[in-house]
């Protein structure tokens, strides 16, 4: 009973805690944030509609126009929070494309900021309601914090936006699907039966949720079209339930749309009793403000800012850089890492958010528009997700592993014995291994010091080197063991560390000067574990996956059609198909963009070249360029899984499929049942040699090099260039982030499958 | 797939094998075509699909004088020595250790391997400047034997791994016998172990090799005479020069893909009969 009141006081404290921690932060941001872009636009109309509503001109309100492509909604409030103000001068009206205003008027300008703020931490709070840990970390997310204390758009839409799935969640947990019983027995599953085809009477308190849930979802669409997205998370939700009911009902899916419409119904009207741009002419009205994004996603304004599609991912990679200072806490990179980990539990746990995590986020991977606050229509299920994932990754573990040790204690206490821990270990140690050592040590020899001497000195000489400013300059220093003295001297605090920055090596007049190397601290590679380098991370990996899994899909569809009892010309095709992978990688990435360059490629100087146009722009866009380096990859890759595969879809038995197909199995499903079982562990080790190759791949991107650095290069491509502009300690560092990448890629994938043990070629 | 093909099967798997083939092999011809088509300055500005005047012209500017008035055979020596240098150090050294991890249990095995992952999984340019500190020290920085060494230290943990893998395979059953027979450690490992794992360990040296003959960024910051330029460094640095002529990179490309190209068709069936990728697990 204590046990219990214990538990709700803390969760009230928590939550007001975490809370009040969120308002800190975003009062902070608050003060120091710079004016960003569009705040003037917003704060503008504010101001407009604030002496609008003071004079009572109704008629003001309904048409002002400015900024007219966002619903006036959020305006409006930002309004209402000057009310009490006195008067300003009246800010300029501005086209969107303008750069940040120099300076807007106080105390207008702190006012609508802070209304901003509230709503910020008003969300923290609500999804503090539902799961603590999630809003700590929505709480401390900076590009939460960063547009939820500017005047934008995002805060209300984002707090309304959550209230719309919590109401439907707490309808849900009211028993909007649950099946009705007399006896009491409690059937916690939503799969059973559906309860709204049952008895209405009993439905009141969903219903009333329900209710709640449209009317969020009406303000939501109110204050930013896109946050309206929650609704068709939630009507796909509803729809995933009815079909996995055993309901016999024969009217369960008219039913499931009555709810849905009419729940769509209210929705609409709320939106359109708070939108009074609407109260006249809403249909032309509402098309113009919609066609405008879709227009402005094709605009020159957004492909200039040339982003490829996976731009929001890169967002999320890394806290927001363009404000050093303001933000304490910058945990982006992890709360993703985590989002990414945990989403099947996060999927079992609470799947009308994870629907609203995936489906968002597909939405914000299409839409062409790549702005960093779009972000917001996702942060709540992605802190959600995180939350997930650090439990199961990390509390849950942690917290087995304490309850053994305190069964392990207390089993030997009990036997009167205090064995202490290395002991324990020791055990397995016994005198028998280290006579195996003296059996093993003469074979080790030869090998272990060459790979001492030339990869792992050379390793530890990186590691040491990261935490230096070692460069050009100071070469001679370096070699005579300046960056061991520095090194030591650094770590045993004998000296004070000097700043280095990792853009260094980009700004030609900020080149170093001195002839020695000098301590410079973990910062940096501090920084680059914070995920300073977001493009190059998340292109990375997306890179290995995508690359690696053309390659794999191809190798294996040839292997398997080569497989083919009673093919012709067998041996040829497979003689031809090797052939990629004996020619050098680069001469190989060469020959691709021989074919495919713009202007001077092949199909491009072709006489009436269908591609030419096509062509034209092919390197200018980051999204066409990835699909040319995908095809140079893919072409370079596929022969040695087809190589493995065709291996070991030898080792399949024949007899497997005889009797698959007298049981009527079709190819297809023989494919799936049967080929890919058995082939998968047999090709997963060409498949992860493939993938660190791909992790590693240099000599592509060093032949296709017309596109940014940033945001094409894999990590180790990138340290190439400080290396050779004589940077040495900022590759350095760049390379112990890669390498720290790889061992917790590679220890993940461990978890998952065992296979990295088995790499083999028998 | 266990099922004989039907006749509009076999029509259907021809044609997507065709395809396949096609996109191979599209790019490939484009360098054939450039290759001999002779003499045309950086890129060529029109399409065709066979060359008007084919001509080996271009191939014997190359050979006589591949790179800065170099032969070709020369920077095919260069390449050899260093290309093969490494693997032969990469296996020589390495098989033992590979071995010992295989078959021994002994204390600091698990972050033996460890480290040996890590090293597999190293991108090469993270060696890079370690590797010249340590090569100017032992004044080695500028032979071909100090950059035999940098590429041995790119590939050797990778043929060490793999070569692991390989003896586990081995099954240890016939060890045992031959060991009951009297034979001595070393000798079971020669007698028996070596020749079952022979083919996965030229695999490994072959790959070895491969890294090594393709490699030519981090060479050029080892290099600095002219005569120690590898043919894969030829190449990039054609690419760099004002006269660059677009034929005259494709047959050097042509002509350094050659030898490893035979080499694939000569062990083809050698590579799809052992070169067997398996699960062996860590028993």
């Amino acid at each position: 009973m204590i046990m219990k009141q214990f538990r709700s006081v803390f969760f009230i404290v928590s939550i007001l805690a975490i809370t009040a921690l969120a308002l800190g932060l975003r009062l902070r941001a608050v003060d120091q944030l710079p004016i960003d872009y569009d705040e003037d636009d917003y704060l503008g109309a504010a101001q407009r509609y604030a002496q609008a509503i003071k004079a009572g001109d109704v008629r003001e309100i309904m048409d002002y126009e400015f900024n007219y492509e966002h619903p006036p909604l959020t305006k409006i409030v930002y309004g209402l929070s000057i009310l009490h103000l006195p008067e300003e001068d009246l800010i300029p009206e501005r086209p969107p494309t303008a750069s940040p205003a120099s300076s807007l008027p106080e105390p207008h300008f702190q006012n609508a900021r802070l209304t901003s703020a509230v709503f910020g931490t008003l969300e923290v709070f609500a999804l503090a309601l539902l799961n603590p840990p999630s809003a700590l970390l929505l709480g401390i997310h900076t590009w939460q914090i960063k547009y939820t204390s500017q005047i934008m758009l995002e805060p209300l839409p984002a707090l309304t936006s959550l209230l719309v799935v919590l109401f439907y969640w707490q309808a849900c947990k009211n028993g909007l699907f649950q099946i009705h019983s007399e006896n009491s027995q409690v059937l916690g599953a939503r799969t059973n039966s559906v309860r709204l085809f049952s008895d209405f009477r009993s439905l009141k308190r969903p219903i009333f949720w329900l209710a709640l849930s449209a009317v969020a979802l009406g303000i939501t669409a109110a204050s930013k079209y896109t946050y309206a997205i929650v609704g068709l998370v939630i009507i796909v939700d509803i729809f995933l339930d009815v079909r996995r009911s055993r309901s016999d009902l024969p009217t369960k899916w008219g039913r499931a749309v009555g709810v849905v419409l009419a729940w769509g119904l209210l929705a609409i009207l709320v939106f359109w009793a708070l939108n009074p741009r609407l109260w006249t002419d809403p249909i032309a009205r509402i098309q113009a403000s919609v066609f405008y994004h879709s227009d402005y996603a094709q605009s020159e304004h957004v492909e200039n800012a040339g982003f490829p599609a996976w731009q929001q991912l890169v967002w999320l990679a890394g806290p927001v850089r363009w404000h050093p200072g303001v933000f304490l806490v910058t945990l982006d990179l992890y709360i993703l890492i985590f989002a990414i980990v945990g989403f099947k539990h996060f999927w079992r746990q609470y799947r009308v958010f994870a629907l609203w995590l995936l489906i968002a986020g597909i939405f914000l991977l299409a839409w062409p528009t790549k702005w960093p606050q779009y972000l917001l229509t996702i942060s709540a299920p992605l802190c959600l997700s995180s939350a997930i994932g650090i439990r199961k990754t990390i509390w849950e573990p942690l917290k087995r592993k304490v309850r053994q040790e305190k069964l392990k204690r207390s089993q030997i206490q009990t036997r009167g014995k205090t064995l202490r821990s290395w002991r324990l270990r020791g055990e397995s140690l016994s005198g028998n291994s280290w006579r195996e050592l003296r059996r093993a040590w003469l074979w080790l020899l030869p090998g272990t010091v060459a790979l001492i001497l030339i990869a792992f000195y050379p390793l530890i000489y990186q590691a040491a080197m990261a935490l230096t400013d070692f460069n050009t300059m100071s070469i001679l220093d370096g070699i005579n063991g300046g960056v061991w003295r520095e090194f030591w001297r650094g770590i045993t605090g004998q000296t004070e560390a000097v700043d280095v920055n990792l853009w260094e090596f980009f700004n030609r007049f900020r080149r170093p000067t001195s002839t020695e190397v000098h301590f410079a601290g973990f910062k940096l590679l501090g920084s680059l574990l914070l995920g300073i380098l977001p493009d190059l991370l998340v292109f990375n990996i997306m890179w290995t996956v995508l690359s690696v899994g053309l390659q794999a899909a191809l190798g294996i569809t040839v292997a398997v059609m080569l497989s083919r009892d009673g093919l012709r010309l067998r041996r040829f095709w497979r003689t031809l198909f090797i052939l990629p992978w004996a020619i050098p990688e680069f001469v190989g990435a060469l020959i691709w963009l021989r074919l495919l360059e713009p202007g001077k490629g092949w199909l491009a100087v072709m006489e009436n070249s269908p591609f030419e146009s096509f062509l034209a722009t092919f390197l200018d866009n980051p999204n066409t360029t990835l699909i040319l380096l995908l095809v140079a990859a893919t072409w370079y890759g596929f022969p040695f899984v087809m190589l493995a595969a065709t291996a070991g879809l030898k080792m399949v038995p024949k007899e497997v499929y005889e009797a698959a197909a007298i049981d009527g199995a079709g190819r297809l499903s023989q494919f799936r049942y049967i080929t890919w079982p058995l082939l998968w562990p047999l090709v997963m080790p060409a498949i992860l040699i493939r993938s660190i190759f791909a992790f590693n791949q240099f000599y592509l991107f060093y032949t296709i090099q017309s596109f940014p650095l940033m945001t094409f290069a894999t990590l180790s491509y990138f340290a190439f260039s400080p290396t050779y502009g004589g940077q040495f300690a900022i590759s350095a560092a760049i390379n112990m982030f890669t390498v720290i990448v790889l061992v917790v890629l590679i220890l993940w994938f461990n978890r998952i499958s065992r296979a990295t043990e088995g790499v083999t070629y028998a | 797939m266990h099922r004989r093909i039907t006749f509009w099967g076999q029509v259907l798997n021809q044609f997507g094998l065709v395809v396949v083939g096609l996109f191979v092999h599209l790019p490939v011809w484009g360098l054939v075509y450039l290759a001999f088509e002779g003499g045309t300055m950086g890129w060529p500005t029109t399409f065709r699909l066979w060359p008007e005047e084919p001509t080996l012209a271009v191939f014997k500017q190359v050979w006589e004088s591949a790179s800065q008035s170099l032969p070709f055979v020369a920077l095919l020596k260069n390449s050899l020595l260093v290309s093969g240098g490494a693997a032969l150090i990469s296996v020589g050294l390495g098989t033992s250790m590979a071995y010992a991890f295989a078959r021994y249990r002994f204390p600091g095995r698990a972050p033996g391997l460890f480290a040996l992952l890590v090293g597999a999984l190293l991108p090469p340019v993270a060696l890079m400047t370690p590797l010249y500190v340590l090569l100017t020290i032992l004044k080695l920085r500028t032979t071909l034997l100090g950059l035999t060494i940098v590429y041995t230290a790119f590939a050797m943990p990778f043929c060490v791994w793999n070569m692991r893998s390989a003896f586990q395979a081995v099954p240890k059953d016939l060890e045992e016998a031959a060991f009951l027979d009297g034979a001595s450690a070393l000798g079971t490992f020669w007698r028996i172990s070596l020749p079952i794992a022979l083919p996965s360990i030229s695999v490994a040296a072959l790959i070895a090799f491969l890294i090594a003959y393709s490699e030519f960024a981090m060479g050029w910051l080892f290099v600095d005479k002219s005569t120690n330029v590898t043919l894969a460094m030829a190449i990039s640095g054609a690419l760099g020069i004002s006269t660059f002529s677009g034929s005259l990179l494709s047959a050097l490309a042509i002509l350094m893909s050659l030898p490893v190209v035979l080499l694939f068709l000569l062990l083809q069936r050698y590579l799809l009969d052992r070169l067997m990728f398996t699960s062996a697990g860590d028993d």
